[in-house]
């Protein structure tokens, strides 16, 4: 075997967590005569509209997404994440995670250290907290400032202070200030509503079906977004990637959440990623499009660094990472991910790249800048190759496109893509995700629960 | 040379009402020329103006002012004619109707006509 061949990494930590019973007689029993509480949505402090939805974290901690993470985290553990960027198991993690609640519902529920307490989802049994420490956030809005940095603390890749305009800041800013730290167990596997189920991949099923497809090498491409050509070319052609032949496999990983307005619904963008295998642009044997729930944070870097955690738990042996990646407005330098990739960010807790320090990550970056259309070359060019002026491409152009129910010409979006918006458009009555999708989808979510 | 833009996408009756206007010659052919539009120029100022309006709106990688409402695309591009200008002076005059513009845009947040596509 040669030594350049690269093999599939072991999960972060060193072992998958898979916190999920599947035997309900022995859940009953797990819950008999427990404190019950039913999961709210974390509302914006100020419109009161959903922001966030603890039941993707408990869903993405369970079934090993964010392995080596457990639960609800102490207050020590929060602390060093904003300080290091470290759990208290020393492996490296970008975000506090916490089960918050009122003061309020902590009076009634009148729980402590030690309780398990049980979690309701859309009034059905759900998931269990076994409660190790109760604690306070003194000040939410510090806590934002700390999670997200600023450009006092982080000159390196912060250049504005973050404000109300930024999502993931408001999820922060806007959370109950009572912490019920602990371990989280799901009881009731949550169903799948169509058409999540069918892009519905664990960790554990992931790296299954890598095996399954013969994959060895595959290259993750993060999504939040339908996939225009622009996307298409960058899958295609950081796969080449790979070691001594192109990674093997594409895996697509969408992630679901809360939605900001203006965004694609997220049944049009897993449609849509699946309709570039179906309409043959990738092979699907070369290509598997899935999800992830979690409410983005648009941390940029940061976020690269939960995404890297994600796909390596998936098995996944490579990462594209582009411009701005998981950004919103210019409040990180617009090439911090590669940044963090490239060299670290001493501030943020990496004098070296996540791959280069103690207890950090081993799937391997790949930096990628843009593909845009060159008219001279009449073809998709790469910005680094193309020694033409080319047409940028940008996701937000096109969905001005589409608004105007201009059709995208093919070179730019392939036809099948676009039906999947029509679809999707023509359910909701409208192309992207706006306050009734937002306010309808954390009614439903994307899952249902049978009794238990 | 302004600092942001804003795209107007033409169909064959925009395309002549924009070469009746005299702009003619500012026609761009985007896509292997699948696609025609107007760049309309928009300063520093009247970025800000546009993005403190619309909170939707925010600028792309290309430096042009995306996701505003669709009844100010529709506005810009009666004011570019009107007003047979492909810069503030244009936009100034959509923004003069900015109360109409975010009632209509109210509505087109609940519903948009999808198109009949094959």
């Amino acid at each position: 075997m040669s030594r350049f061949l690269i093999q599939r990494p072991l999960p972060h930590g060193g072992r998958l967590v898979e916190r999920v019973v599947r035997d309900p007689e022995r859940a009953k029993k797990m819950i008999k005569g427990c404190p019950t509480y039913d999961i709210k949505p974390t509302l914006h402090y100020e419109s009161e509209v959903p922001v966030r939805n603890v039941y993707r974290e408990i869903m993405s901690i369970c079934y090993g997404f964010f392995s080596p993470v457990e639960g609800s985290m102490c207050q020590a553990e929060v602390e060093r994440i904003l300080k290091e960027r470290r759990l208290l198991n020393e492996w490296i993690f970008p975000y506090p995670l916490v089960f918050d609640i009122s003061k309020d519902d902590f009076k009634k529920l009148g729980v402590g250290s030690g309780d398990r307490l049980v979690l309701n989802l859309k009034g059905k049994p759900f998931a269990i907290l076994d409660i190790e420490e109760v604690w306070e956030i003194s000040d939410t809005e510090e806590l934002a400032d700390k999670t997200f940095g600023t450009p006092e603390d982080n000159p390196e890749v912060v250049r504005e202070k973050f404000n109300k305009k930024h999502p993931g800041w408001v999820i922060y800013k806007s959370l109950n200030p009572i912490v019920l730290a602990g371990k989280y167990t799901i009881i009731n596997e949550p169903i799948f509503r169509a058409p999540f189920d069918r892009f519905w991949y664990p960790p554990r099923k992931a790296r299954e079906e890598f095996d399954k497809r013969g994959w060895r090498t595959v290259i993750n491409h993060q999504t939040r977004n339908v996939p225009h050509v622009g996307h298409e070319f960058l899958m295609k052609n950081a796969a080449f990637t790979g070691d001594l032949e192109p990674c093997h496999g594409i895996l697509v990983n969408a992630i679901i959440g809360v939605k900001r307005r203006g965004d694609y619904p997220d049944e049009a963008i897993c449609e849509g990623h699946e309709a570039v295998n179906t309409g043959g642009y990738i092979k699907n044997s070369r290509h598997l499009p899935t999800i992830c729930l979690w409410d983005m944070r648009y941390g940029n870097p940061l976020e690269s660094l939960l995404h890297g955690i994600i796909r390596q738990n998936m098995g996944c042996t490579h990462h594209m990472f582009g411009r701005d990646h998981a950004a919103v407005g210019e409040y990180y330098d617009k090439w911090s991910t590669q940044i963090l990739w490239n060299e670290g960010i001493p501030s943020f807790g990496f004098p070296a790249p996540p791959t280069d320090v103690p207890y950090g990550l081993e799937i391997r970056p790949q930096n990628m800048r843009e593909f845009s259309f060159c008219p001279t070359c009449k073809e998709m060019a790469y910005s680094e190759t193309c020694g033409h002026e080319r047409e940028k491409l940008s996701g937000s152009f096109l969905r001005g496109m589409v608004a105007q129910g201009v059709q995208p010409p093919a070179i730019i979006m392939r036809p099948e893509v676009f039906k999947v918006v029509v679809k999707w458009w023509k359910h909701f009555n409208y192309p992207f995700c706006n306050e009734k999708y937002v306010i309808n989808k954390e009614k439903e979510l994307e899952v249902d629960l049978k009794d238990l | 040379m302004a600092d942001y833009f804003i795209d107007v996408l033409l169909d064959e009756g925009r395309l002549q009402a924009i070469k009746d206007a005299g702009l003619g010659d500012n026609i761009k052919y985007r896509f292997a020329g699948e696609l025609k539009l107007v760049e309309v120029h928009v300063s520093e100022d009247t970025k800000n103006k546009i993005l403190k309006e619309f909170d939707t709106a925010r600028t792309d990688s290309r430096n042009a002012i995306t996701d505003v409402p669709v009844a100010f695309l529709r506005e810009l591009y009666h004011q570019v004619v009107k007003t047979k200008s492909l810069g503030d002076e244009a936009v100034e005059a959509t923004l003069a109707k900015v109360d109409e513009i975010k009632d209509l845009a109210a509505k087109e947040s609940e519903y948009l006509p999808a198109p009949e596509i094959d």
